[in-house]
């Protein structure tokens, strides 16, 4: 069979599937069964139960449900509040005031949660009304907030992180270590972006609207301090390599209860609905996953990503033009496909020609997930511009042009990412090897 | 009658999994407490006394597989699985209604296979007398029976929702996206 004839069919087919809104884990393992089913001679039923059994009972992956159940917590607690109390004082004296808030507090609370669309619910929920009714630009507002919220991909503990890992497995400590830096370097360029940008247009930022002495910051400092020191313990566990990722999530989960128990939020409907719900999302994704383990095998047997990888390899490409060509891939699909799909059909076509070409996994990693949180917040599938729809009532193109600026620095670091691959790659390497 | 028996099944099937979850909890948080005691033991006594809950992480893994199927009739219920609809989102309500019908049925199909062949998986483990390798030996098809039992919880589900559909009824997973999910 003609592999160019036979790797167009299987795409037709796996779009066909996905278009005609078949949920992803059924569509990914009905292309794997085409995939053996026409193409090789090996039974399928037995493939797809091992494979299946093989990628869901996993130690790793056990990270996944607790991770997520301590962003369900803590999403019900009071959590985004004390945020935005405790860092108004520090934040009103900088150009752009308050504008920061949403930045910083997006970025803490990507660091308890693994998920940039709770992020922007959760953040959003407190910040916006807040902002508007102190009068701050309407598109900056929702801009900072729909940029900043996509940190929750990047920045530790990442659920989109634990399923490349996993379907790699490649460590998954050294991944959230991987994306430390760049998380922090977005989150200061978009700080000096909105500070420039409130200096050229000082008519639009509303003054400050009082003075803190330092003793109400050092107050306000008490409100923050709690959820630092749960990321703190999360991230120094892992990165000291006390605890696994999968044993600091327990931690997690049982200082999240704490957090929540103490500040009075935690009854029993929302135990029952932070557990229910982590359990829903956790299988969703584990679902997924088994399905793409499978596609995985399944395209393992066709030999089309080892073809595909060697085509490439004649192809001559550079790094750099290999580089540009899978961003606009990735962009394309990621208009089309959530993150976690886009992630896993990657690992199974796209990671023999990233292998083949020399790039490091780990930063692989920590490019396609930047990469996925650009296509977080354009149309016309990007879910958290879904949230903020929901949060602002303006319609989604409104709000994807409030976060064009946000699109363009990431589009900004991932060129510094490509030029400087030590961003990701540098901290894991100093990571105390376990 | 059998409406409410199949939706009584769902639901439990759910809070198994919420269960298993709490269990990965209970087993993952249990050994860290125990190396935290460790540590105390060896600073106070000088010597660590090796606490463990032995095959603690085979344990949580098998959890974890006991967790995500269990799950899966009742995520599908609650609208939890992910899919594109940004094609058929827009199509004629008539037309809309065979789309359905093709992805339950084509759901049905691949669940019913999986299912099969994962039940078979699992009798030929129970016949060989397949062991997990950790300290304690677990027998596979156990961790197995639970991944089947769940995958056919998710066929009936899925024919259920197919006989629905091809009713002329509204799918009962169409209640809205769950946009808090981590897929963003």
């Amino acid at each position: 069979m003609d592999e160019l004839l036979l790797s167009g069919l299987l795409a037709v087919a796996l779009l066909a599937f996905l278009a005609s809104g078949v949920w992803v884990a059924f569509a990914l393992m009905a292309c794997g069964w085409v995939a053996i089913a026409l193409f090789t001679g090996r039974p399928v039923g037995q493939v797809l139960a091992s494979s299946v059994w093989g990628a869901s009972a996993e130690w790793a992956l056990a990270a996944l449900p607790l991770f997520i159940w301590m962003g369900e917590i803590l999403f019900r607690s009071r959590l985004s509040s004390d945020l935005f109390t405790g860092l108004v004082p520090w934040m009103a004296r900088l150009p752009g005031r308050l504008l920061h808030t949403n930045i910083l507090a997006c970025g803490i609370f990507a660091a308890v949660s693994g998920s940039s669309a709770a992020t922007a619910a959760t953040i959003g929920k407190m910040s916006l009304p807040e902002l508007q009714r102190r009068g701050y630009h309407e598109r900056m507002t929702i801009g900072t907030l729909a940029g900043s919220a996509t940190l929750g991909l990047l920045i530790p503990p990442s659920i989109i992180l634990i399923v490349y890992g996993v379907a790699i497995e490649e460590s998954i400590a050294r991944l959230f270590m991987a994306g430390v830096v760049p998380g922090l370097m977005l989150m200061a360029l978009f700080m000096l972006f909105v500070g420039v940008w409130s200096l050229l247009n000082t008519d639009k930022v509303p003054p400050p609207d009082g003075v803190y002495s330092w003793r109400e910051r050092l107050v306000a400092l008490k409100r923050l301090a709690p959820v630092v020191g749960l990321i703190l313990g999360v991230i120094g566990s892992i990165y000291f390599g006390i605890a696994s990722p999968t044993d600091a999530a327990a931690v997690g989960v049982a200082l999240a209860l704490l957090l929540s128990w103490s500040s009075g939020t935690l009854t029993r409907e929302s135990f029952k609905a932070s557990l229910l719900g982590a359990t829903r999302t956790s299988c969703m994704i584990a679902f997924i996953l088994a399905g793409a383990a499978f596609l995985t095998t399944a395209m393992g047997f066709t030999g089309l990503p080892r073809e595909l990888a060697a085509w490439i390899g004649e192809l001559q490409l550079s790094r750099y033009e290999l580089i540009f060509v899978l961003t606009l891939f990735f962009i394309v699909l990621g208009c089309f496909l959530d993150g976690i799909s886009v992630v896993v059909l990657t690992t199974a076509i796209v990671l023999p020609m990233i292998d083949a070409a020399g790039i490091d996994r780990i930063w692989f990693g920590i490019y396609v997930v930047v990469v996925v949180e650009m296509s977080q917040i354009t149309p016309p599938v990007g879910f958290n511009l879904f949230v903020i729809q929901g949060l602002t009532g303006r319609n989604i193109l409104q709000v994807a042009y409030a976060a064009l600026p946000f699109f363009l620095i990431m589009v900004l670091a991932v060129v510094l990412l490509v030029i400087f691959p030590e961003l990701a790659t540098w901290l894991p390497t100093q990571m105390t090897a376990r | 009658m059998l409406r409410s028996a199949l939706d009584r099944l769902y639901l439990a099937s759910g809070w198994i999994a919420a269960g298993f979850l709490l269990a990965i909890f209970a087993v993952v948080l249990g050994q860290v407490l125990l190396n935290l005691t460790d540590v105390l033991l060896r600073w106070t006594l000088g010597r660590p006394v090796g606490l463990l809950i032995p095959s603690y992480a085979e344990f949580a893994g098998f959890f974890l597989g006991a967790a995500s199927f269990f799950a899966l009739a009742y995520t599908l219920k609650q609208g939890g699985h992910i899919r594109v609809t940004l094609v058929i989102q827009h199509l004629p309500a008539g037309l809309r209604r065979w789309i359905e019908v093709w992805c339950c049925g084509v759901g049905s199909a691949v669940s019913g296979y999986f299912t099969f062949w994962i039940a078979r998986l699992t009798e030929e483990s129970w016949r060989f007398g397949d062991v997990s390798y950790g300290l304690v030996p677990i027998p596979l098809w156990l961790p197995q029976l639970g991944m089947t039992l769940g995958a056919l919880v998710l066929t009936v589900a899925l024919l259920d929702e197919l006989q629905r559909v091809a009713r002329g009824k509204p799918p009962s997973y169409d209640q809205g996206e769950d946009l808090l999910g981590p897929n963003g």
